[in-house]
């Protein structure tokens, strides 16, 4: 790792925050340009500080560090985008949580990955200007694709056969959909219907804007939400803790006037 | 495994542990501490003994609000000047302590003992809401009034109760955010500067 300057600058989103005595914290950062990172905030819980609402979790800023013996310390912070739209929705922050633990989970400190943060900031973007719950799904399959466990949902992952336009069985430990030959050969999975099998390969080809557009019933949105589930479950070997969180936000009362959006989007089939 | 030198008397090795295992006390501070304690006269010593084992010992959780309290239930339930159908939610014990201070609340409370933090794994039932809910039913309550932190774990706990509280017939406030005394609009962030100015009031 080449030597990073005693003072530096770089942008990044606010994964967490851990109280350390009497008033410091220490945040976990995804940045631009260093990757993630933990660094600590001298003062920053006390009422006049300075730094407090720019550091806040799932905030977008711009920031000054000092390199420190074993922490490097925050000397400067101004928030570019405080995601309020998120943070002041339950259901939206519970999902951004969720999103925020699967960087942090993925990621190797101060690996250095511009296209994943370009990515996770149109996730947040998305989701701030009203996008639905599902673009989960397409920040998960990217985020897949960027840290190596790309699945393959246009052959068989085994025999790179032609798969039949059929309810197909996707499994992580082959790493993608299976024809109906091999299926033996996989180990654990979920059979997925034809109509998820469209959207997930829509996904890999669309924009976010485009992915938002398109209106997923909640039985469909219910089936790639487990789909996709099992693969992060089996790749990072556990549950993320944000899950169950998810699951809890979603099972509360609704609120007053509550509504779908998107437009209703035909997925053509491929030849 | 005691820390310190070796040779060191073991009740001294086990008042340094002991003090090591304190927030904010590296091992250089626990000996320390420890080595006051044994220079100390002997009743400074024991009283906090007394004092130590009494916290654990005569404080409880009030069955009500869940405040740390010597009675049960604690003395805001208890005083009938308090008016029953306010109840203020508060994450800590410390902060009933600074809404007390203020001297503006003359309503009863409730401790949630914590504040939802999903990426820690802090869920709706490692917090005390069940218990809040209860207190909910018999419709007595007329206002919930939600004094969580305005971070974004406060925030989200705050939204989360209001949510599991809204098919019952309860006023849910929030207690307004916005500038502090002293701050400099400088440096306030966006979120906090746009709320006081949603807030901004007639002179």
């Amino acid at each position: 790792m080449p030597e990073r300057p005693r003072v530096y600058k770089t942008e990044g989103v606010i994964l967490r925050r851990r109280n350390i005595g009497e008033a410091d914290s220490i945040f976990t950062v995804f940045s631009a340009n260093e990757g993630k990172f933990d660094a600590i905030a001298r003062g920053v819980r006390k009422a006049r500080s300075r730094m407090r609402g720019h550091l806040e979790p799932l905030t977008r800023s711009r920031m000054l560090l000092a390199q420190g013996r074993t922490l490097d310390v925050f000397t400067q912070v101004e928030t570019i985008n405080p995601y309020r739209a998120i943070r002041d929705d339950l259901d939206r922050s519970a999902v951004a949580l969720y999103c925020a633990e699967l960087i942090d989970r993925f990621t190797a400190v101060h690996d250095q990955d511009r296209p994943l943060y370009a990515h996770f900031l149109d996730v947040l973007d998305a989701l701030e200007t009203g996008a639905p719950a599902s673009v989960t799904r397409y920040f998960e399959i990217h985020l897949l694709d960027r840290v190596g466990y790309e699945l393959q949902l246009d052959a068989c992952a085994v025999c790179a056969g032609r798969l039949a336009p059929e309810d197909t069985l996707l499994s992580a430990s082959v790493g993608g959909f299976t024809c109906t030959g091999c299926r033996p050969g996989a180990t654990g999975g979920r059979i997925v219907s034809l109509r998820a099998m469209k959207v997930l390969r829509h996904i890999r080809t669309a924009t976010i804007e485009e992915f938002a557009r398109l209106r997923v019933d909640d039985s469909l949105a219910r089936e790639l939400e487990a789909a996709l589930g099992d693969i992060v479950r089996y790749v990072l070997e556990q549950e993320p803790r944000t899950r169950k969180f998810m699951d809890q936000v979603a099972s509360l009362p609704p609120r007053a006037n509550q509504q779908e959006t998107g437009d209703v989007v035909e997925l053509t089939p491929r030849p | 495994m005691p820390e310190g030198v070796a040779g060191t008397p073991e009740p001294i090795a086990r008042l340094i542990e002991a003090f090591h295992k304190l927030p904010g006390i590296g091992p250089k501070s626990a000996q320390r501490l420890a080595y006051h304690v044994l220079r100390a006269p002997e009743q400074e010593v024991a009283n906090l003994a007394v004092a130590l084992t009494d916290v654990k010992q005569r404080i409880t959780l009030c069955s009500t609000c869940l405040n740390i309290t010597e009675t049960n239930p604690c003395s805001y339930c208890q005083d009938g000047r308090r008016d029953r159908a306010i109840i203020c939610v508060v994450e800590q014990p410390l902060d009933i302590l600074a809404l007390e201070r203020s001297g503006g609340f003359r309503g009863v409370y409730h401790v949630l003992h914590g504040v939802l933090n999903p990426m820690d794994g802090v869920g709706p039932e490692n917090l005390h809401i069940r218990e809040l809910l209860t207190r909910l039913e018999d419709g007595e309550v007329k206002e919930v009034i939600m004094a969580t932190n305005p971070s974004l774990e406060g925030e989200a706990t705050a939204m989360y109760i209001q949510r599991l509280v809204s098919p019952l017939a309860v006023r849910v406030t929030r207690l307004a955010r916005g500038l502090p005394s002293g701050a400099d609009l400088e440096y306030t962030d966006d979120v906090t500067l746009s709320r006081a100015l949603e807030g901004r009031q007639e002179l």
